[in-house]
C-alpha cells in the first residue's frame, strides 16, 4: 500500500491505496464521489475526465498514486451550493444532455476549454470536445451550451471588474 | 392495391374501419405540450448524482467478473478452479455447468428455445468469442479479475461458421446440434399480387446489398446488483435494463423463483439505444451469485464484456432485391430476399423483420411485396435491439433501390419519390399495417428548402469541374412508433404464445396540499425523458407547473404492468396512461366539487386548475381545495366516496389487430407512423476514401411534439449513430470467428468532428388517434441517416461509375470500389 | 489466431480473460535519476518498468497485456522535464508533458514539425499527462513522435547503471513496441537538430485524433529554388517508423515541383510493404502512404518557399 495526499474539490484527503488502484475507482469508491463515470477503462471515451491541477486527464488510465500531491476537480465541485455553474445551467437550458452519463466528463473538459479560451468559436468548441464521446446528443446542443456558458462567464467577469 | 373482389375488399375495409380507434379532436391551444421546457431530469445528472447502477453499490457488496471464451466455437472439456477459489478475497467460483444447475435458460422469444437454448453462462460448449464460461465473486472487481486469470479451462476447438450464406449450406458445422440446421427460421410472405405487378412492369431493378452489424454501445454498460433473501426465497435486483414487467416471469423462471418473489428495480441508464432492452443476463448472473454466496453481489459489465457479449448486436443482413417499376417512375412491387446473421442465439426471433414489415414499402404506394427471410445462426454474439430494430435497414435498402431506379429511368430523386407518395390517410400498406397520418410532400418541400438544394446542386457541378466529388443524398422514409407484440409471433401459423399485451401504466396521486406525484412502473430512463414527458402531460391536464410534478419510478414488485421504452413507444403510451389516470382523478374531483359547491356535476367545468360553475366562475374549487377535503374529511362526502384522490391507468396498445389466419394480412401492429427526409451533402476524397459532410438537413414529422427541443436532440443523436453505422462502426469478425473490434480502439464511435451541425426542421401532422396527436420519434435520426449518407456517397461517385452497396462505407471499401471501377473502365 | 487489429495484441488477452483492471504490482516514486535506475536494476526480475505519463502503459495494464511487477514512477525525479535550446539543438526532457511541448513557442520556432505532430497525438487530456519520452519509449509503430525524431535525425539520451549514452533515432526503434533501451535504462532527453526549412506532419486517421493509419513527417530545406536537404519519415507502414530515402534522393537538387513530388512519393511507396488490419488492407495502406507523402511534401515545399 502507498500513502497519498490528494485535495479533491478543495478538500484534503489522505489515504493508503494499492498502487494499481485507478484514480477513477479511488474517487468513486474510496471518496464516494460517484459523479465521475467509467465508460471504457482504456482511455478512449473521456467519460472519466476530471481536472488534475487544472488540466483535464482521463482518470481510468491514471493511477491514484499519480495524483499524490495534486488538486483534483470533479463535477461535484462545479456548483456553488444550490447555484449551478454556468456550464451546468447552460447544459440544461440548451438540452446538452440526454442520458447524462458523459456529462460530468464533458463539463470538466468544457471548464478547461473555457479557462484557456474564454471566447471560442463554434468550430473551436467542437474540435475541443472531440476528446469526449457522447452517444446521445450528437454534440450539437453541447456545443451550443458551451458557447452559451462562455458568453455568460465573460459577461459575469465584466460585471465583476 | 390488394387484389380482392369488391365484396371481400368492402369487408376488409369495414373491418378495418371498425377496429380503428375513434378519431379524436385535438385542442387548438396547449399550454405545456409543445413547449421546449428544460428537462425535469437534469439537475441530478448535472451534479453527478444520477444514481446509475454502479453508483448504487453499497459497502460490503461483492463483485462478480466473468471469464470469457477466446474461441468462437469449442466444446468445454473441463475446469480447474482450485487456484481461483483459493485466491485472496474470492467467495465463489461458478462454472457454466454449475450455473446450468442453479439456473434455467434465459428468457427467449425465439422460434425454438428448447433447441437453441441460451444460458447465462455456456455449459457444454461455447458458441462465440466472448461467451461467458465461468463467474468469480470476490471482495472487489480487481480481486475477481485476478482470480479469473487462475482458472484453467479445457477447450476442444470446433470449426467456426462465420459467413451467414455459408452457414445455410449443407454439411457446415452446426451452432446448435439440436436444431439440425443453422437456419433458425425461414418464411416467405406474399402480400398483394406480386406476379402480376412484376409481369406488368416496364423495368425490374435488381441489386444485392450488405449491411454489417453495429450496435448501440452506450457509454454505460449493463449492470445489476442482486440481493437474495433466504427467508422469502426471493430476489431484489437493481438493474439498468428495462423490464417488460409482464414478461418478468421468464426471468423468474430462469432463477427458479416464483414471479412474486422477484422485484426488479430500475436504475437510470447511461444510454441504451435498445441495448438495455430486457438485457437480463447480468441480472441473472448477479442474482445467481447472490444466492450462492449469501451476500449482495454486483455484476457490472466492463467495456470488453459489453462489446463482445452484450447480446444486442444490430441487424446483419444480406439483401437480394427486385423492384418492379414503370417507365414513368411508378413503383409497382418489390421482392425482398434477406438473410439475417443472428449470431449464436435468437432471443427476439425475427421480430426485427416484423419491424421492417411495418413500413416495408416506405412512404410509397407500392402495391405488392414478397418478403423472404432466413435467419442464419453463426458463431457470433447474438442480435438484440438497436435503434430502429430492423426497420432502419429496410429504409436503407428501399431507398437504395429507389435511387437506382431513378438513375436507370433518368428521373430526379425528388421527382420519383413524389410520383409514388401516399397522400390519403389512414393508409393500409400491403402487409396490413396502417399509416395513421402524414404529409410527405410537406416534409420533402421543407427539407429541400432547408438543404438549400438548388445551391448545392450548382456547387456540385462547379466542384466536379475542379475534380472534386460532392454528393447530395435525398431520402424519404418512415419512422414507425409504438409496436405491438404481434410482430414477434405473426411469423408462425400456430404460434406457441400469440401474446398481445404491451401496456404502460401510470399512477397519479394528488396529495393533501394538491401536489401531484406520478408513478412510473419499470419505465426506464435511458436518455429519453420520461419524467419530462409525464410532467408536461400532467401539467397540461391539471394546469400546474411541470416542475411541481414529482415523478418516481417503482419496481416490478410494486404492481402495474409496464413495457418501457422501445419502438419509440414511450411518449404515446405515457400520454395515454396519464390521460386515463387524470380522467379518473378528475371524475372523482368533479363529484367532490359538485358536492362541496352543492351543484350538479354537469354544471361544472374544469378550468385553470379547478372545477368552476359554468357561467359563475367565481364559484369554484381548486384541485388543492378538493384534495384536502377528500384526504381529511371523509364525512363531508357521500358515504360511498372513499378518502384520497388518485387514479391509475393501465394503458394498452390502442390499435392492434390480429393477423389473418392465412397471413395475407398481418393486421395493424405499428400504426403511428412518422416520416422524415434527410438531405446530406458530402465530399468524398477519392484518394483516401474519406467522407466529410458539407451540409446536413433533416426534417422529421412525428406528429404533435411534446418538447420540440428534446425531439431535436434525439434527431441529432440518432443521426450521429446513423453516421457511425454508415461510415465507421462495425463489429468485425474475421474468417476464423475472432472478434477483431473488441475495444474502442477498433470499434470506432464518431466524435464531434465526425458529426456535422444539422439544420433541423419540424413538421407536425398530428395522429388522429392519440392523445394530443403525438407519435413517437426517438429512433428517427438513425432510421434515416444510413440511407441518406449512402445515397450521398453514391451521388458523389456516380460520375466514376461507382455505387456502394455495403455498409459501413469505410475508406477500405470506397477505395476498393474505386480501384475496381478503374480496372473496368 | 489472426493478428491485425489496432488493439490486436490486446484482443487475445482481453477476450480470454476480459479484464479491465490492472494486475497487482509494487511501486516507487523516487526523487533522483540514480535512485530510479537503481530500482529498475534491483527489480529487473520482477519485470520493472518506467512509469512516465502512463497514457500508453496503463491501458495496456488495464487489458493485462503488460504485467510489470514493479513500476518506477518518474514524476518526482527532478531535471527530466523542460525545453531548452543549445545552439542548433533543441533539447526536450523526456518527462516533458506533450501539452507543454505543444504550447512552447521555442519548439514552434526551432522544430515546428514537432509542434504540428504533437497536435495530432490523441486529444488534449492525453497530452496533458503523456510525455515525450514515454511516447518514444513505447514505440508504437503508428505513433507520431517516433516518425518525427527519425525525420529529424534526433539523438536520444539514455541513462543506465553503466552511465549515459546517446542513441541515434535511426537505431532507437527496433521493432513494434521495441526500442534499443536496456531494461534498466531510462530515456532522459531527446536532442533535436533545429530544422529551419519547410515542414509538414500529415496523417490519415479514421476518426479525428485517433491513432494514425498512415503518417508522414516531411522536412525540406531549400536554397533559392533548389532543395538542398530533404528528410521524410513514415509511421504506420511497418514494425517501426521508416525513412523514405528514395523520396529524399528524388527531391534533392530539384525545385520540388508537383511532378517531382509525385514521382518521389511513388518511389517511396514502392519501398514499403505494410501489413494490413481491419482498418486498412496492405494495398490501401500503400495507397494512403503515397497520397500522404505527396500531400506532405507539397505542404513542406510550399512552406519552405514561403519562409524564404
Amino acid at each position: 500500500m502507498t500513502a497519498i495526499s490528494v485535495t479533491v474539490n478543495g478538500r484534503p484527503h489522505t489515504a493508503q491505496v494499492e498502487p494499481r488502484r485507478l484514480l477513477v475507482d479511488f474517487l468513486r469508491e474510496d471518496l464516494g464521489l460517484v459523479g465521475t463515470h467509467i465508460g471504457c477503462e482504456h482511455g478512449v471515451c473521456g467519460t472519466c475526465t476530471v481536472l488534475l491541477d487544472g488540466r483535464s486527464i482521463r482518470s481510468c488510465i491514471t493511477l491514484a498514486v499519480q495524483a499524490d500531491g495534486a488538486e483534483i476537480s470533479t463535477v461535484e465541485g462545479l456548483a456553488d451550493g444550490a447555484e449551478l455553474h454556468p456550464l451546468q445551467d447552460e447544459f440544461s437550458e440548451k438540452q446538452g444532455l440526454q442520458c447524462g452519463y458523459c456529462t460530468p466528463g464533458m463539463l470538466m473538459r468544457a471548464s478547461e476549454i473555457l479557462a484557456g479560451n474564454p471566447d471560442p468559436s463554434p468550430a473551436e468548441v467542437r474540435e475541443a470536445i472531440a476528446s469526449n464521446l457522447c452517444r446521445c446528443t450528437g454534440y450539437q446542443f453541447i456545443v451550443e451550451a458551451v458557447l452559451g456558458a462562455a458568453e455568460r462567464m465573460r459577461a459575469e467577469k465584466e460585471t465583476a471588474s | 392495391m390488394t387484389t380482392v373482389d369488391s365484396t371481400t375488399g368492402d369487408r376488409i375495409a369495414a373491418d378495418r374501419a371498425a377496429s380503428a380507434p375513434p378519431v379524436r379532436p385535438h385542442s387548438a391551444e396547449r399550454r405545456w405540450v409543445g413547449q421546449s421546457i428544460r428537462r425535469v431530469e437534469d439537475p441530478k445528472f448535472l451534479r453527478g448524482r444520477g444514481g446509475y447502477i454502479a453508483d448504487r453499490i453499497t459497502p460490503g457488496t461483492l463483485h462478480a467478473a466473468v471469464l470469457r471464451s477466446p474461441h468462437p466455437h469449442a466444446r468445454i472439456t473441463g475446469f480447474d478452479v482450485a487456484a481461483a477459489q483459493a485466491a485472496p478475497g474470492v467467495h465463489a467460483v461458478i462454472t457454466g455447468a454449475q450455473a446450468a444447475q442453479l439456473c434455467d435458460p434465459m428468457p427467449d422469444f425465439g422460434p425454438d428455445p428448447t433447441r437453441h437454448t441460451w444460458r447465462c453462462l455456456a455449459a457444454e460448449k461455447v458458441r462465440y468469442v466472448g461467451e461467458g464460461v465461468a463467474v468469480v465473486v470476490a471482495d472487489s472487481r480487481y480481486l475477481a479479475e485476478d482470480a479469473l486469470e487462475l482458472i484453467e479451462v479445457g477447450y476442444e476447438p470446433l470449426p467456426a461458421v462465420v459467413d451467414p450464406e455459408r452457414a445455410l449450406d449443407a454439411g457446415v458445422p452446426l451452432v446448435h446440434e439440436a436444431l439440425e440446421s443453422n437456419c433458425a427460421y425461414e418464411r416467405s410472405f406474399d402480400f398483394g399480387d406480386v406476379d402480376r405487378d412484376f409481369a406488368e412492369a416496364d423495368l425490374v431493378i435488381r441489386d444485392r446489398l450488405r449491411w454489417h452489424r453495429s450496435g448501440g454501445q452506450p457509454l454505460e454498460t449493463v449492470g445489476a446488483i442482486a440481493d437474495y433473501d433466504p427467508g422469502t426465497g426471493g430476489f431484489v435486483i437493481e438493474t439498468n435494463t428495462l423490464s417488460f414487467t409482464s414478461y418478468l416471469f421468464m426471468v423468474a423462471a430462469a432463477l427458479k423463483v416464483p414471479v412474486n418473489r422477484l422485484d426488479i428495480r430500475p436504475a437510470p441508464a447511461g444510454g441504451s439505444f435498445g441495448s438495455k432492452l430486457f438485457a437480463n443476463k447480468p441480472a441473472v448472473i448477479a442474482a445467481m451469485c447472490a444466492r450462492a454466496t449469501g451476500r449482495k453481489v454486483a455484476y457490472i459489465e466492463d467495456r470488453v464484456d459489453n462489446i463482445s457479449n452484450c447480446d444486442h448486436h444490430g441487424s446483419d443482413r444480406l439483401y437480394d432485391v427486385e423492384l418492379a417499376v414503370m417507365r414513368d417512375g411508378t413503383m409497382r412491387g418489390i421482392k425482398i430476399d434477406t438473410i439475417d446473421d443472428y449470431g449464436a442465439y435468437i432471443q427476439f426471433g425475427v421480430g426485427h423483420h416484423g419491424n421492417a414489415l411495418a413500413q416495408v414499402t416506405g412512404p410509397y404506394t407500392i402495391g405488392s411485396v414478397r418478403y423472404r427471410v432466413r435467419a442464419a445462426l453463426t458463431n457470433k454474439n447474438q442480435q438484440g435491439a438497436y435503434r430502429g430494430f430492423g426497420s432502419e435497414v429496410n429504409n436503407w435498402m428501399l431507398e437504395q433501390m429507389v435511387d437506382k431506379a431513378a438513375r436507370e429511368l433518368d428521373l430526379d430523386p425528388a421527382a420519383i419519390r413524389r410520383k409514388n407518395f401516399i397522400r390519403q390517410f389512414p393508409y393500409y400498406i400491403p402487409t396490413g399495417n396502417v399509416y395513421d397520418s402524414g404529409d410527405y410532400d410537406k416534409v420533402l418541400d421543407k427539407a429541400l428548402e432547408l438543404a438549400d438544394y438548388e445551391h448545392w446542386r450548382a456547387e456540385q457541378k462547379r466542384l466536379r469541374e475542379q475534380g472534386r466529388y460532392i454528393g447530395i443524398g435525398l431520402i424519404s422514409a418512415q419512422e414507425r412508433s409504438v409496436f405491438s407484440a404481434t410482430e414477434f409471433w405473426f411469423w408462425f401459423d400456430e404460434p406457441a404464445a400469440p401474446v398481445t399485451s404491451t401496456p404502460e401504466s401510470v399512477s397519479l396521486k394528488v396529495d393533501t396540499t394538491g401536489g401531484i406525484t406520478a408513478i412510473l412502473y419499470s419505465c426506464a430512463f435511458w436518455g429519453n425523458s420520461p419524467e419530462t414527458m409525464v410532467a408536461q402531460f400532467v401539467a397540461e391536464e391539471f394546469d400546474c407547473d411541470p416542475y411541481d410534478v414529482a415523478v418516481v419510478y417503482h419496481g416490478s414488485g410494486d404492481g402495474l404492468p409496464a413495457t418501457g421504452p422501445g419502438g419509440s413507444r414511450t411518449t404515446v403510451m405515457l400520454a395515454g396512461a396519464v390521460e386515463g389516470a387524470a380522467g379518473k382523478i378528475k371524475a372523482k374531483a368533479r363529484r367532490a366539487a359538485a358536492h362541496l359547491l352543492e351543484i350538479d356535476e354537469d354544471d361544472l367545468e374544469w378550468a385553470d386548475g379547478g372545477f368552476g360553475v359554468r357561467g359563475d366562475p367565481e364559484r369554484r374549487k381548486t384541485l388543492g381545495e378538493i384534495a384536502i377535503m377528500l384526504h381529511l374529511f371523509k364525512h363531508s362526502f357521500p358515504a360511498d366516496m372513499t378518502s384520497g384522490l388518485d387514479g391509475s391507468q393501465v394503458y394498452d396498445h390502442p390499435w392492434t389487430t390480429m393477423p389473418s389466419a392465412d397471413r395475407k394480412d398481418l393486421g395493424v401492429f405499428y400504426p403511428f407512423m412518422g416520416h422524415a427526409c434527410h438531405i446530406p451533402v458530402v465530399e468524398v476524397d477519392i484518394e483516401t476514401g474519406a467522407v466529410t459532410f458539407l451540409h446536413y438537413a433533416a426534417v422529421h414529422d412525428c406528429g404533435t411534439l411534446v418538447n420540440p427541443r428534446s425531439l431535436a436532440g434525439h434527431i441529432v443523436g440518432g443521426t450521429a449513430q446513423g453516421i457511425g453505422t454508415a461510415l465507421y462502426e462495425e463489429f468485425v469478425y474475421d474468417t476464423d470467428g475472432q472478434l477483431l473490434s473488441s475495444s474502442y480502439l477498433d470499434y470506432l464511435i464518431p466524435t464531434a468532428m465526425e458529426v456535422p451541425e444539422l439544420a433541423i426542421g419540424h413538421v407536425e401532422t398530428p395522429s388522429p388517434y392519440t392523445p394530443h396527436g403525438v407519435k413517437g420519434g426517438g429512433e428517427g435520426g438513425r432510421m434515416m441517416a444510413p440511407a441518406a449518407i449512402n445515397a450521398a456517397v453514391n451521388d458523389a461517385l456516380a460520375p466514376l461509375g461507382v455505387r456502394l452497396t455495403e455498409l459501413p462505407m469505410t475508406p477500405e471499401r470506397i477505395l476498393t470500389a474505386l480501384r475496381a471501377s478503374r480496372k473496368k473502365g | 489466431m489472426a493478428a491485425g487489429t489496432r488493439g490486436g495484441q490486446h484482443r487475445e488477452c482481453a477476450l480470454g480473460r476480459s479484464p479491465l483492471k490492472p494486475p497487482p504490482f509494487d511501486y516507487a516514486a523516487p526523487t533522483t535519476l540514480d535512485e530510479a535506475i537503481g530500482l529498475l536494476a534491483e527489480h529487473a526480475g520482477a519485470e520493472a518498468r518506467v512509469l512516465a505519463g502512463g497514457q500508453s502503459l496503463i491501458p495496456m495494464m488495464n487489458f493485462r497485456l503488460a504485467k510489470p511487477g514493479y513500476l518506477v514512477d518518474l514524476r518526482r525525479v527532478a531535471g527530466l522535464a523542460g525545453i531548452r535550446r543549445e545552439g542548433d539543438t533543441l533539447v526536450i526532457g523526456a518527462m516533458t508533458r506533450m501539452a507543454e511541448v505543444e504550447r512552447s513557442p521555442e519548439v514552434a520556432v526551432a522544430a515546428p514539425l514537432v509542434t504540428e505532430a504533437i497536435g495530432l497525438v490523441a486529444h488534449v487530456p492525453v497530452r496533458n499527462s503523456g510525455t515525450v519520452g514515454g511516447s518514444l519509449a513505447h514505440a508504437d509503430p503508428a505513433a507520431e513522435l517516433p516518425a518525427v525524431v527519425l525525420a529529424l535525425d534526433a539523438k536520444l539520451v539514455a541513462a543506465g547503471p553503466g552511465g549515459t549514452r546517446t542513441i541515434p533515432a535511426g537505431e532507437f526503434f527496433t521493432g513494434p513496441y521495441g526500442t534499443a533501451l536496456a531494461p534498466e535504462e531510462i530515456l532522459t532527453e531527446v536532442r533535436l537538430p533545429v530544422w529551419p526549412g519547410g515542414h509538414a506532419f500529415t496523417e490519415f486517421s479514421r476518426i479525428h485524433a485517433n491513432f494514425a493509419v498512415v503518417a508522414v513527417a516531411a522536412l525540406v530545406d531549400a536554397d533559392g529554388d533548389r532543395i538542398r536537404r530533404a528528410s521524410v519519415a513514415l509511421a504506420g507502414v511497418g514494425p517501426t517508423p521508416v525513412r523514405a530515402h528514395s523520396a529524399e534522393r528524388a527531391l534533392l537538387g530539384t525545385s520540388g515541383d508537383a511532378e517531382t513530388i509525385r514521382r518521389a512519393a511513388q518511389l517511396a511507396a514502392a519501398d514499403l510493404s505494410p501489413a494490413g488490419d481491419l482498418h486498412a488492407s496492405a494495398e490501401t495502406r500503400l495507397t494512403l502512404a503515397q497520397v500522404y507523402l505527396r500531400r506532405g511534401l507539397e505542404l513542406a515545399v510550399s512552406r519552405a518557399r514561403n519562409e524564404r
